[in-house]
């Protein structure tokens, strides 16, 4: 793999960090979350090609999926 | 009522404190209220932070997966309702093959495409900028034009040397097939000295982008919706033509 970028080695990849970021299908769309301490996903990003998707209350960002 | 139906009652009525708002309790009664609003015509694809390649990045990087795009770019091509596509830049590069492959994908889409580079569009970000059929950058926005490096351990120096100079013809090769720029200029550019701190190449801003003729307009969404949607109009036009 070869990144062609103007940020150097270290800030891409830093030391080792442990997170639970998972992609996931919601409501048919794709999004990005975390795993909350009590389990829960809370929305991170609405990864979608349709601008009305980001209107919907149901992909705000941050928001505790039911 | 029996002691499980209370149990559920409890366990709805705890939910429902949880959700935040009314359209949540809505929709957990398999009602929703929220009005249909009428499907766009133009979608927006944005590629932000790195562009992410064969490698997983650790996550504290902001990321575009080229598996997440590619499909979706078949998926507007494939539905008859978009009729057009902007994309939005804000990426400071990444994998020089996943940002070829959005590239050539986005350049070989059939429907107007065009694309604004926001705050900046650096490295990998040029061939995708340049691949739509108009390109705008906003005045502030920036671009950095710079050779691919390499570091850490090399086996073969030589090979890599050739291998990374192909690489780099690539890019370079993209770019001047899809923008008015001449190979010269830009090779001018990604070799200067003296323009970055620790790099040699340049970083290239708004206006200076569309003199080099890198990029066809300054501009943003405003500029961006009227060419798109002239560029769609174009196309329908072609369209019906055709049919008669």
């Amino acid at each position: 793999m070869i990144l062609y970028t103007p940020l150097t080695q270290e800030e891409i990849f830093p030391e080792e960090e442990n997170t639970n970021r998972e992609y996931i299908t919601y409501e048919g769309r794709s999004i990005c979350v975390d795993k909350t301490a009590e389990g829960r996903y809370q929305l991170v990003q609405l990864l979608s090609t349709d601008p009305q998707d980001f209107l919907d209350d149901k992909f705000t960002p941050g928001r505790i999926l039911p | 009522m029996n002691k499980e139906d209370e149990k559920k009652e409890d366990q709805n009525q705890d939910q429902q404190a949880n959700s935040s708002s009314i359209v949540q309790k809505i929709q957990q009664l398999g009602q929703s209220n929220i009005p249909a609003a009428p499907d766009s015509n133009i979608h927006v694809l944005s590629i932000i932070g790195q562009v992410e390649g064969h490698i997983q990045l650790p996550p504290q990087n902001k990321t575009t997966k080229y598996e997440h795009l590619l499909p979706q770019l078949i998926a507007i091509e494939q539905n008859p309702k978009i009729e057009g596509m902007i994309i939005l830049l804000n990426t400071v590069g990444g994998d020089v093959e996943a940002g070829l492959a959005l590239a050539e994908m986005i350049a070989s889409i059939s429907k107007p495409t065009v694309s604004i580079v926001l705050g900046g569009g650096h490295s990998i970000g040029v061939p995708i900028a340049v691949a739509t059929d108009h390109s705008f950058i906003a005045p502030t926005a920036t671009m950095t034009i710079h050779p691919v490096r390499l570091t850490g351990l090399v086996i073969g120096v030589p090979q890599t040397f050739e291998y990374l100079d192909k690489m780099q013809d690539r890019v370079i090769n993209f770019v001047i097939n899809h923008s008015n720029i001449k190979e010269e200029k830009f090779k001018d550019l990604m070799f200067a000295k003296g323009n970055l701190t620790r790099d040699i190449g340049t970083n290239v801003v708004g206006a200076d982008a569309v003199d080099y003729g890198l990029i066809d307009g300054v501009g943003g969404v405003k500029e961006a919706m009227a060419k798109l949607n002239e560029l769609i109009g174009q196309t329908n036009e072609t369209g019906k033509q055709v049919i008669q």
